[in-house]
């Protein structure tokens, strides 16, 4: 019986209003992989800030290695041999790879740097775990997958032992996934433990020597990897069995609604993003890009949906021209956008709930009158009307928009967009950071819009939101969609070797 | 040739103010906060600079006073900013508001007058004929260039200015560097007004340079070599404009407008974007999701 | 719903106690510096009160000052609320004080015609001043902070030049300022004493209480409806709040950011109706200076709200009054009403800042 390299023994958080960790216990032994799965908002992250040093628990203790310890901050966390890797890096883009790895435990001479002397230490800790990246690079000019290295290099040169990865593959092609884990198999053979907190299921049973699901800030159960399936894992999570498909009604798809041809487009740094796409999308039907992160998603999104940093190429909306035109005319000529940033792009937050269900339509009667005043009672009406539709939770449509949750924030968009009517909706990641309620809620609404005869454009991360939602899938590979999958067609493997580039039949290259 | 010795050296002095204050401004925006008070900053301490020379009878004291002042009032803008997280922008205005009104307040309580002060006669030994503080320029801006660059505090200054809560999990302390960035920028405030005029203290007498200090600072791209480049550029501009404005047949006025016509141009010759530390004038919060 | 209606009135009284606290904070600094100074506190309000508050002609002075502080603190809160900071009101109201000048002189027309006329040469100077930093930041982007201040000095340089030159309207040995010729009576603004002694109120003659009243009600209760009642008011807060935001929604923010702009400057044109119209007669570059830098002040105190403003400004002109009211009576000198002003601020934004998230955070707490 390894021992265990950290446990946590019930372990209690409470924020006001909710307990985020209940009597937690969890434990880590040496050299093996342990998979930490749970829903958004089940506590997982909270546990993990708590490991951190970022929270204090209320109660229960943490031991590395048999002694109780007191984690006072990412920096004891760290001296202790606890580090995380995050889901959103942390890295400092216009430095090096070797300054990124050193900032904080520097070498120097009474405060002048001379880290090149740490140089060899980073050339061996690569060498033990099969890790390479080029040290002296700047980091903002690394593909994820590298980039995502120096994270883990990171920890290790500060002496890691224990490894929390927190979502690692979000961001990762499947065949950059696979060389994770077989990171994690060299770190481990090494003695280390590696947490490994994810929702993805296939990946869990791919690499996990065991298995603890949290739901609602408790343990629900910890077991070995044998013998567990998908299904299990996930009724555990939610607690009841899980609808994994959606109702979808047989549909004739009718005429082209958006074109889009030889389509060109620029990243924000200036690079083609874009490159020569082209694809269509009918009424009455929904179409889906998958693809990893950074393939140009969410340049086409912004290409559509507004107009911007179009090279070349054609937009067509209903066999018109539309690609000059300004947001406010796409929008009048039924282009609705569910923006995958709904904090940054699709909120005025410190507004009510009622003003921001008007944006976009703002401009319009009824909400406005001919002589350009706004009609407050149109707008609250109007508002009044869209939250009983969609069931978002809120006081009354006067609340502001900062006050809701998260899952009734991202329906408020959701709602707002529907209710405009359009011809043609871009979704793009419709359901990050909303709990399964809300997600059912937001893949039924999109299937109402499809039966309505709207067409769609969806673009996901989520490759099981895509299969089970898309009538036709285009992987996007390099700014270009490289394959077309009908529904019938689309296979999870198939599409996610199609998204790191290979072809059927391909062998990728170790 | 002596002209020209001491035509260089008339511009380094005018340039001096405008180039030390620039120094600071890039030491707290890479540190991610923006301070445009340094015109307000300047004008405290041009004045504390004189009464602690009479006061004091040494120059250099009144020099040390003025750095002090700098720092104090510098801190009240790194409080309210990083402490309170108020809009950068508008702490900088008020400071500006609270430093013009704070330095006709002391010259009124040191001098019994409100819009000048007494006539300080110590002042900095002259070298080629003009104030030799000016010539600590050099020194300064290769160690402000060293300190930036080589060392351990200048590497995590500007990692809290790009990302900086990834610098908090790396064990860098946020505030402290941000509070370091923006004391620095007060203090070499004390020592652009010591390089000003430091034998009288006049309303109104820092004259939009600190606003022209920022303006360096976006030409000079953040970095500290290239803000003093730019500010030289303006100082010795003005420099040309002062020595040959009799000669030049255009009214004074449209002379006087020079520099700050200068500055627009300069600000809007500028091709492409010039990037800023990432994290530059935006408040971060520890821990908030 | 009347009990959630309750903590969000609660939420409203507690997000708009930032600039009482912080009136009161920097009051108790007032009194500080009044002890500090060995003044008796009893005889520093006494005097204050017998200089700003005792008597009509006392309010009337107080109301008086206060209408070119309104017009600064308004020109200033239509740019804020867009997110646009024109620091440049100050370089604005000394060009929009001189056109509308040129307007007085030059334009012989019948009275009812050339006060409004004059109001929107005003006005037209004001915003021509904010065009070019308005442009440089629509199309390159270019922060409007450093452009703006640098037009304040390019301003005061080329209307020194116009008056000492080609404007002059000086004869010889008669004046030794610099200034225009006289402006025409049909556009010098009247007093309107008259009409507030018939109310009962009995302002002497020698306070100036003239149109530029009228024309601040006027532009404040444009500006308040324009703001708060119409899509182009809410555009331009929407702006103010998210650009990003607004591009999505299909607001064109180059355009409404500019508009406001251009906006804030010729109201900022109007800020020197009263001294020139009514006061003087003439323009010269000596018209009052700093009243620009006041009105951001002015603002950010009122949280940048036209109503609040209001308020904002009968402070600072009270704050004017209680100051040579002390110079006046007691030991304190006048200029520490500056230093005040500025720490006003400071208290106000910084309360204001914690209030805001204080209040944030209760409200998720509430909806859990």
């Amino acid at each position: 019986m390894a021992d265990a390299l950290l446990e946590l023994r019930e372990i209690t958080k409470q924020f006001p209003g909710v307990t985020a960790n209940d009597h937690v216990s969890f434990d880590l032994r040496a050299g093996e992989v342990h998979a930490l799965v749970g829903e958004n908002g089940a506590g997982k992250t909270t546990l993990m800030k708590i490991l951190y040093g970022l929270y204090r628990p209320d109660s229960g203790s943490v031991s590395v290695e048999g002694k109780e310890i007191a984690v006072r901050g990412p920096r004891d966390a760290i001296a202790r041999g606890i580090g995380m890797v995050h889901q959103h890096f942390m890295l400092f883009p216009p430095f090096s790879v070797l300054e990124n790895i050193v900032i904080g435990e520097e070498a120097h001479r009474a405060g002048v740097l001379s880290v090149n002397a740490q140089r060899s230490r980073i050339q061996a800790i690569m060498e033990e775990n099969g890790i390479t990246v080029p040290v002296d690079a700047r980091v903002e000019e690394l593909p994820v997958g590298l980039q995502q290295r120096v994270e883990i290099l990171k920890i290790l040169f500060r002496g890691a032992r224990i490894l929390i990865f927190d979502e690692p593959t979000a961001v990762l092609t499947p065949q950059e996934s696979n060389e994770l884990f077989r990171t994690f198999r060299a770190l481990t053979a090494h003695g280390k433990g590696v947490i490994f907190i994810t929702h993805k299921l296939d990946e869990v049973l791919a690499v996990a020597d065991r298995i603890t699901v949290i739901r609602q800030g408790k343990i629900v159960r910890t077991m070995d990897r044998a013998g567990v399936t998908k299904p299990m894992i996930a009724e555990l999570m939610v607690g009841k069995p899980v609808l994994m498909e959606v109702d979808r009604p047989a549909r004739e798809a009718g005429s082209v609604v958006l074109e889009v041809r030889d389509l060109k487009v620029r990243s924000p740094r200036g690079l083609t993003a874009v490159d020569g796409m082209s694809f269509a999308v009918k009424a009455g039907e929904i179409y889906g890009i998958a693809g990893v992160e950074g393939n140009g998603q969410s340049e086409l999104v912004h290409a559509i949906a507004e107009g911007v940093e179009i090279e070349s190429g054609e937009i067509l909306l209903g066999g018109v021209n539309a690609r000059r035109w300004s947001v406010r005319k796409r929008r009048e000529n039924g282009i609705a956008h569910i923006p995958e940033d709904r904090l940054k792009y699709g909120l005025l937050l410190p507004f009510s709930l009622a003003t921001n269900l008007t944006l976009g339509r703002h401009n319009k009667a009824p909400f406005v009158t001919r002589l350009q005043t706004v009609n407050s009672r149109a707008v609250r009406d109007s508002a009044r009307r869209i939250i009983e539709q969609f069931d978002i939770r809120t006081p009354s449509e006067t609340t502001p928009a900062n006050a809701l949750s998260g899952g009734n924030q991202q329906k408020a968009v959701v709602a707002r967009e529907l209710s405009a009517e359009p011809r043609l909706l871009v979704a793009s990641q419709p359901t990050r950071g909303v709990d399964i309620g809300a997600t059912e809620f937001i893949h039924r609404q999109i299937m109402k819009a499809r039966t309505e005869g709207k067409a769609v454009l969806l673009v996901s991360a989520d490759l099981d939101e895509l299969l089970s939602l898309s009538d036709r899938i285009g992987v996007i590979f390099k700014g270009r969609i490289i394959r077309e999958f009908t529904h019938e067609e689309a296979v999870r493997e198939e599409v996610g070797l199609a998204m790191t580039g290979g072809k059927a039949g391909e062998e990728k290259a170790g | 040739m002596d002209f020209l010795l001491y035509f260089l050296a008339k511009g380094l002095e005018i340039s001096s103010p405008i180039a030390f204050a620039a120094l600071g401004g890039v030491y707290s925006e890479r540190a991610g906060v923006v301070n445009i008070a340094l015109e307000g900053i300047m004008g405290v301490t041009a004045l504390t600079l004189v009464w602690g020379a009479i006061t004091f009878q040494s120059v250099w004291v009144g020099l040390l006073v003025a750095v002090l002042t700098g720092v104090l009032v510098s801190l009240i803008h790194a409080v309210v900013t990083i402490t309170f997280r108020v809009d950068h922008v508008v702490s900088g205005v008020a400071i500006n508001v609270f430093g013009i009104g704070l330095s006709r307040f002391l010259c009124q309580s040191f001098f019994g007058a409100e819009t000048q002060s007494k006539i300080n006669p110590f002042l900095f030994p002259k070298l080629l004929g003009v104030n030799s503080l000016a010539f600590w320029l050099i020194p300064a801006v290769l160690l402000a260039w060293f300190v930036l660059y080589k060392t351990v505090f200048g590497l995590r200054l500007r990692s809290v200015g790009e990302n900086p809560e990834a610098a908090d999990t790396l064990g860098v302390n946020v505030i402290a560097m941000r509070y370091a960035g923006v004391l620095i920028s007060g203090a070499l405030c004390g020592i652009a007004s010591a390089t000003l005029f430091a034998d009288k203290w006049i309303t109104g007498m820092v004259a939009g340079r600190g606003f022209i200090a920022l303006a360096a600072v976006i030409f000079g791209r953040w970095d500290p070599l290239g803000a003093v480049l730019a500010s030289l550029l303006f100082g010795y501009a003005d420099t040309f404009r002062i020595i040959f404005e009799s000669r030049i047949p255009i009214p004074s006025q449209f002379v006087q407008m020079f520099p700050y016509v200068l500055a627009v141009v300069v600000l809007a010759g500028i091709v492409g974007r010039s990037r800023a530390p990432a994290w530059d004038g935006k408040n971060y919060e520890k821990g908030e999701d | 719903m009347s009990g959630s209606r309750r903590r969000f009135s609660s939420h409203l009284v507690l997000s708009q106690a930032a600039p009482f606290i912080g009136f009161l904070a920097s009051m108790v600094v007032l009194v500080a510096i009044v002890i500090f100074m060995r003044e008796s506190p009893v005889k520093a309000v006494e005097a204050v009160y017998k200089f700003a508050l005792s008597n009509a002609a006392r309010l009337g002075a107080v109301l008086s000052i206060s209408i070119p502080y309104y017009l600064s603190g308004l020109s200033i809160a239509i740019a804020f609320r867009a997110g646009v900071f024109n620091i440049g009101n100050e370089g604005q109201y000394f060009v929009g004080g001189l056109t509308g000048a040129l307007a007085g002189i030059y334009l012989p027309m019948p009275a009812p015609l050339h006060i409004p006329v004059v109001v929107i040469a005003a006005m037209l100077g004001g915003a021509l001043w904010a065009l070019v930093p308005a442009v440089l930041k629509a199309a390159r982007g270019i922060s409007e902070v450093i452009t703006t201040i640098m037009f304040n000095n390019i301003g005061l340089a080329l209307v020194n030049y116009l008056i000492n030159g080609p404007l002059s309207g000086m004869a010889k040995g008669v004046s030794l300022e610099p200034q225009t010729r006289k402006i025409l009576p049909t556009a010098l603004f009247g007093k309107l004493n008259g009409f507030f002694r018939s109310l009962g109120w009995k302002v002497p003659d020698y306070v100036y209480l003239d149109y530029s009243l009228v024309v601040a009600i006027v532009m404040g209760a444009v500006i308040w409806f324009l703001l708060f009642r119409t899509r182009q008011g809410f555009e331009i807060r929407a702006v103010g709040t998210s650009t990003d935001v607004s591009r999505y929604a299909g607001i064109k923010v180059q355009r409404v950011q500019v508009g406001a702009f251009l906006m804030s400057g010729a109201i900022a044109g109007l800020i020197g109706l009263q001294e020139i119209f009514a006061i003087r007669g003439f323009y010269t570059y000596n018209i009052a200076s700093g009243l620009g830098f006041d009105g951001i002040a002015i603002s950010l105190i009122a949280q940048n709200h036209p109503v609040g403003v209001v308020f904002s400004s009968l402070l600072f002109g009270f704050l004017k009054q209680a100051g040579y009211g002390l110079q006046l009576s007691t030991k304190v000198p006048n200029s520490v009403t500056y230093a005040i002003q500025g720490l006003m601020i400071l208290f106000i934004v910084a309360i204001n800042a914690v209030v805001v998230r204080a209040v944030r955070s209760m409200r998720r707490k509430e909806l859990g």
